[in-house]
């Protein structure tokens, strides 16, 4: 049967317009019930025996929440016990308009087979369509819709002759109005809290309960603490006005009372608002979009230097002293920062919240503040029974709202993550805290697998070149089980050598636009933590059918160049093919292979040719400006205290050679859409910092290229202070830019300036990198070995890609830190305090930081202290020094401090540096004793 | 414009039979071909009918659109017309066959209509200087067998009253800055009053006497035709004559006395059953092309 449906739209240039949609009716929409005998379903969701131990309900049932209930009470939803739920078609597009991450977690837990979710489209039900009436708003419309279902339903399941009478439908919703309706009409309707309270066996998912308006009314006093937010609708004309800016709220880390909003303005220029103040922070959130006032000039202020910590439960009263404290900054009109205040959210970035609990200080309270580990997030108001047994543990929050007379966020208890100090919990709140995807694959994805047992069908061998005669082998990290990439060299008649990179076929697993090519896409980028992974792609391919592994076959993407005596390119041609590797050798075996004169055989062959080529490459490279390798490498083999070797440079090479030649050929096809890693200039500004330092040992720096750079960085010398050409070229690391992935469509500039390339990008890791993925792709296109796909071409598509990896690669690089940082602190609380020499690398206004370099480690020492009066100190910014009671300190100094673990905060354990020598009275601290041996020796077994 | 041959004899017995007040199809002189109308039968559109006289179908399909009020006038709306002659209704308008009818007819259309006696232009106004609502009237011609602009002007009388404008309200804020927001519910709509909105009535001299509602072979012996726009008072808003031969003035006064009187006697039942047809809402059924 076909309805149209009509509705009016307002378009985007201003325009009203009448849509019209065809809308198809049917009648071969079954129920998914086991029970039922009547619908011709081939497969069945609901179960039979549809149990829930409830007070309310003794019978089987089967829940059907309305939109609210999944908006609100998605963590009750996603619990196990929970089972045997409809989700109306109605519900669903609802949810999918109002919250794309709820929509999301809905569609998650409809694809489990374990939780008997069912989708009915009651929207296409010939029965259960209704059209809507003159007079009635859309939300009751869609109540209506979702009371005529459930009338449905329960109709449905009576009327079927061998059912169990006792099968009913519960009619989940907390909307009175819609309650009582349903009820009138004779449907078995409760509150989500009445339902949940009344589950017998589980009294601990009251916890998880969201507090919905009603309850929110009796947590807090009237009182009225915040101004009211502006709706939506003025919010925008005032945006459009110009009246208020809109950016996004960003926290300051220091002073719960002070946030930044980013004006992101046209084009490239964006202004910083500075906001002050609760009331003018006005329940904004770290990270919310944001509308933003900006106050006349004579209320600007300078942003404070105080270091101000929210405290505890001051049942909401904002502390006068403090905000008095806050206002007494330096009040220079030099200093002053255009100042404003939020008038309304546009959208809140709420996601849940990692952190501990901090209990009430009555006793048998329920209600209790928790504290986020992110200090940019405000303290959160949660109810829980289990106080007492979540005390100590990292536990992760959801935010449900801010009403305008609470101090705090009203949230809900999600789920605990264990005990704090665990090495599993604290890994795990890293991961949450950095927004790594981590969960395991799903069942989807999983689903899109090779079965095994795999083999090399006949069609692969039909399409691919067969290398499997080559002497390929591998060269990677001892423990390295994602091999992604391996080696060949041999001589070729003419004289030229051969040599060919072979790189995993991920793509040949990885179809664009399934479930496993979506999951990659999300995750960008394989995360290597101390002591933990976490794969892009599920193990089977990553660890096995992709890794090319020695003595199998694998399926490769190639790159063979033929190369002349000189190291010159000949010949490139790029080929999808099979290989299978000789070896898998760490970079000692194969440095061994290559030394041992009496090793002959073709693998060794074959690695000292392409060793020889390195070489070559290498020299010519740095004679272009290199300065990846002499920056990074050269501090990452400094302070890892790795022994350099030769085949390490030798895998890199062709591997930076593989990239470049892949990129000038994607390019060379795809000029509007190949997927480039480029590594900008850093502006003459960004070496401030580094010429200074320079200056200090009356050197000169020349940063106009990044030859010159290179080229004075290895002139750089102080004879006695060998350290002193590692501390600059740490610096000159601090200086670059971040390397980005771009699309090539919509940049100009491709340069790679660190490796002194024109053209670059990712290829060689497509195991661990979603980026080498899609350059596969476009290369395998570029050659005719693949077909393409319509995303693959879009610009606009594959500039969002880049953000979301860029995003991820940043994420990645944050976790890791965290997470060395973390295996530090374990590392010094098992080696007590210590006393060690370092050196001063930045000297600030309060502190300077120094660089331990027996362990890598930098820290802060900081001249201030909140008990004690601060010494004299006096800053001097142009040497940089800083003088503290007569003793200046410049950079490079050499100093001994003390190292010891800060635990007095559980959540933020941090390394604690202080000053030792030289000895300042009133700053430096005695050494400490070094501990006795026995405990140490307690302590390292 | 469709025309048909007609013998002498032919012009003869329709002459006669017109001065004897007895037509070829057996009507009076001032009586209609038998006429029938439905509304809402195009849903993309806000207000539509279809009207069928004799075999002379016309399709009328109204789309409002906000627009910028004429500077002269700035607190009214206005009416577009546009004349469609497919070839569908005679193989005449192939290719640019049709566009002289179809230009002639949009500027009588818009002389009739597009005026504050006849359509509310006030109503149309939404914020004066700045927006307002045009009525886009589009003319579908079907099938043509003579008296288009009679058909016409009903069709467009009943696509306007059936014509559901959405509700919009103009928000301001302090600035002053205006933001139209549109109604949430669909049948939060504005109708248009079309109880002034004429009709046209078409008088053909025929020997000495003239006719309502020509034929084809009626037009064919008649020399000029009078169009008269008369509103359901009796008001005549709207005198046009068309075709090459002379009429006297005698015989104008006559004609437009009965383009009154025949006027008149249109707008009642049509207005009725409009009415009717509106009142019985979802439950009609309806009938649409192929009816």
């Amino acid at each position: 049967m076909l309805k149209s449906k009509t509705f009016v739209k307002k378009t985007r240039s201003g325009g009203i317009m009448k849509i019209v949609r065809e809308h198809y009716l049917r009648d071969d929409i079954w129920c998914g019930s086991e029970v039922c005998t009547e619908c011709k379903q081939e497969e069945t969701v609901l179960q039979k025996d549809a149990c829930i131990e409830s007070n309310l309900c003794s019978f089987p049932h089967y829940l059907l929440p309305d939109t609210n209930i999944v908006l609100s009470q998605i963590d009750i939803l996603e619990d196990p016990l929970i089972k045997n739920v409809i989700i109306l078609q109605t519900v669903l597009q609802e949810v999918r308009h109002r919250s794309a991450p709820i929509y999301k977690r809905l569609k998650d837990i409809l694809h489990d087979k374990e939780k008997h979710f069912y989708t009915f489209t009651n929207e296409h039900h010939r029965e259960t369509y209704i059209e809507r009436e003159q007079g009635e708003s859309a939300n009751d419309r869609n109540d209506r819709a979702i009371r005529i279902s459930t009338k449905w339903y329960s109709d449905h399941l009576n009327n079927t002759p061998t059912t169990d009478k006792r099968l009913k439908v519960v009619l989940l919703t907390n909307d009175r109005g819609n309650k009582e309706k349903a009820e009138e009409s004779g449907l078995l309707t409760y509150r989500c809290e009445e339902y949940v309270k009344s589950l017998i066996a589980n009294p601990e998912l009251v916890d998880r309960l969201a507090l919905t308006n009603d309850d929110k009314n009796e947590i807090t006093s009237s009182k009225v603490l915040f101004p009211e937010h502006l709706p939506l609708s003025r919010i925008q004309s005032g945006i459009k006005s110009g009246t208020f800016q809109q950016g996004t709220f960003r926290a300051s880390r220091d002073n719960y009372l002070e946030a930044t909003v980013f004006v992101h303005g046209e084009g490239d220029d964006s202004t910083e608002v500075l906001i002050q103040g609760l009331q003018n922070l006005n329940r904004a959130v770290h990270q919310d979009l944001v509308a933003v006032e900006i106050l006349p000039l004579n209320q600007w202020v300078a942003p404070s230097s105080v270091v101000l910590q929210d405290e505890g439960p001051k049942e909401d009263d904002v502390t006068e002293e403090e905000e008095a404290e806050l206002k007494s900054g330096p009040s220079g009109a030099a200093s002053r920062k255009p100042t404003g205040r939020v008038v309304g959210i546009i959208k809140r970035n709420w996601r849940p919240f990692c952190g501990m609990l901090f209990l009430s200080q009555i006793k048998e309270a329920t209600r209790h503040l928790f504290t986020p580990a992110d200090r940019r997030i405000p303290r959160i108001r949660i109810e829980t029974r289990q106080a007492a047994t979540l005390a100590g543990q990292r536990i992760m929050v959801a935010v449900d709202g801010w009403p305008k007379h609470s101090r705090y966020p009203n949230g809900h208890f999600v789920r605990s993550l264990g005990s704090a100090g665990d090495k599993e919990t604290e890994t795990e709140v890293l991961l949450l805290e950095h927004d790594v995807p981590h969960q395991d694959f799903s069942q989807a994805v999983l689903s899109f697998l090779p079965k095994m047992p795999w083999n090399i069908t006949e069609e692969d061998m039909a399409v691919r070149e067969d290398l499997r005669n080559l002497t390929v082998c591998s060269v990677d990290p001892p423990g390295c089980t994602d091999i992604d990439d391996a080696l060949h060299c041999r001589d070729l008649p003419n004289g030229n050598q051969e040599v060919g990179v072979h790189i995993a076929d991920v793509s040949h697993f990885i179809r664009p636009g399934n479930a496993m090519d979506l999951e990659a896409a999300n995750r960008g980028t394989t995360v290597y933590l101390t002591g933990r992974r976490i794969d892009m792609v599920p193990e089977l391919l990553s660890s096995n059918l992709c890794s090319l592994r020695s003595s199998v076959e694998r399926l490769a993407f190639s790159c063979i160049w033929e190369i002349n005596d000189k190291a010159e390119i000949v010949k490139t041609r790029f080929t999808k093919s099979v290989i299978n590797s000789k070896a898998s050798l760490t970079y000692a075996e194969a440095q061994m292979r290559i030394d041992d004169a009496n090793m002959n055989d073709d693998t060794t062959k074959s690695l000292r040719g392409l060793n020889r080529l390195a070489k070559i490459l290498k020299k010519r490279r740095i004679e272009k400006g290199d300065l990846m390798f002499t920056l990074y490498r050269w501090v990452q083999i400094q302070i890892t205290l790795l022994f350099p070797r030769e085949t390490n440079s030798m895998v890199e090479e062709f591997m930076l050679l593989a990239n470049i030649s892949v990129a000038q050929k994607i390019y060379d096809e795809f000029s509007e859409c190949a997927l480039l890693r480029k590594h900008p200039a850093p502006p003459p500004s960004n070496y401030d910092i580094l010429n200074k330092a320079a200056k200090s040992k009356d050197m000169v720096i020349h940063t106009d290229s990044a030859k010159a750079l290179a080229d004075s960085l290895d002139a750089a010398q102080v004879d006695g202070f060998p350290y002193f050409n590692t501390l600059l070229r740490i610096l000159a690391t601090r200086c670059m830019m971040q390397a980005v992935y771009f699309c090539s469509g919509m940049d100009s500039d491709f340069h790679h300036y660190g490796l002194a390339s024109p053209i670059y990008t990712h290829f060689t890791s497509p195991i661990r990198r979603y980026s080498d993925i899609i350059v596969h792709r476009l290369l395998a296109v570029a050659i005719g070995a693949d077909s393409t796909y319509p995303d693959l071409m879009d610009k606009h598509k594959q500039s969002a890609l880049c953000n979301n990896l860029n995003y991820r690669h940043k994420m990645a690089q944050y976790a890791q830190r965290a997470s060395v940082a973390y295996h530090t602190q374990l590392f010094f609380k098992s080696r007590g305090i210590l006393n060690e020499e370092g050196f001063i690398l930045f000297v600030r206004k309060n502190a300077i930081i120094v660089l331990i370099p027996k362990f890598g480690l930098e820290g802060t020492v900081f001249f201030e202290n909140k008990d004690k009066p601060s010494p004299k100190l006096i800053f001097n910014e142009e040497a940089p020094s800083l003088t503290v009671e007569g003793h200046s300190f410049n950079m490079f100094d050499k100093v001994k401090v003390t190292i010891s673990l800060d635990a007095s905060n559980v959540q933020h354990q941090k390394i604690r540096m202080s000053l030792v020598e030289p000895v300042i009275s009133g700053v430096s601290v005695a050494p400490s004793e070094p501990e006795p041996e026995v405990k140490r020796a307690k302590l390292d077994r | 414009m469709a025309t048909v041959q007609v013998s002498e004899a032919e012009k003869v017995y329709i002459l006669h039979g017109v001065r004897d007040d007895l037509r070829v199809d057996g009507r009076g002189c001032e009586d209609y071909r038998h006429m029938e109308i439905e509304t809402d039968m195009v849903s993309n559109t806000d207000g539509s009918a279809k009207v069928t006289l004799g075999h002379t179908d016309v399709l009328v399909g109204v789309k409002a659109e906000m627009g910028k009020p004429r500077p002269m006038v700035p607190d009214e709306g206005y009416l577009e017309f546009f004349v469609d002659c497919s070839a569908n209704a005679t193989p005449e308008f192939e290719g640019r066959g049709g566009d002289e009818l179809g230009m002639e007819l949009s500027n009588t259309l818009y002389k009739v209509f597009n005026n504050r006696y006849s359509v509310d232009l006030k109503s149309l106004c939404i914020s004066p200087g700045d927006h307002c609502w045009v009525l886009y009237v589009d003319v579908l011609l079907l099938q043509c067998d003579g008296n288009l602009f009679d058909a016409i002007s009903v069709a467009i009388k009943a696509a306007l009253f059936n014509t559901k404008i959405p509700k919009v309200h103009i928000s301001e804020d302090e600035e002053g800055g205006k933001e139209i927001e549109l109604s949430d519910d669909p049948y939060d709509c504005m109708r248009l009053n079309v109880e002034n909105v004429p009709c046209i009535v078409t008088l053909c001299k025929v020997g000495h006497r003239h006719v309502v509602d020509a034929t084809l072979q009626e037009k064919a012996c008649s020399v000029a035709s009078l169009i008269i726009s008369v509103t359901h008072k009796g008001t005549v808003t709207c005198v046009r004559k068309v075709g090459g031969g002379s009429l006297d003035p005698e015989s104008i006064f006559e004609m437009t006395e009965t383009g009154k009187r025949v006027g008149k006697a249109l707008h009642a039942p049509l207005m009725e059953l409009l009415q009717e047809e509106e009142s019985l809402g979802k439950k009609r059924q309806k009938v649409g092309f192929l009816g």
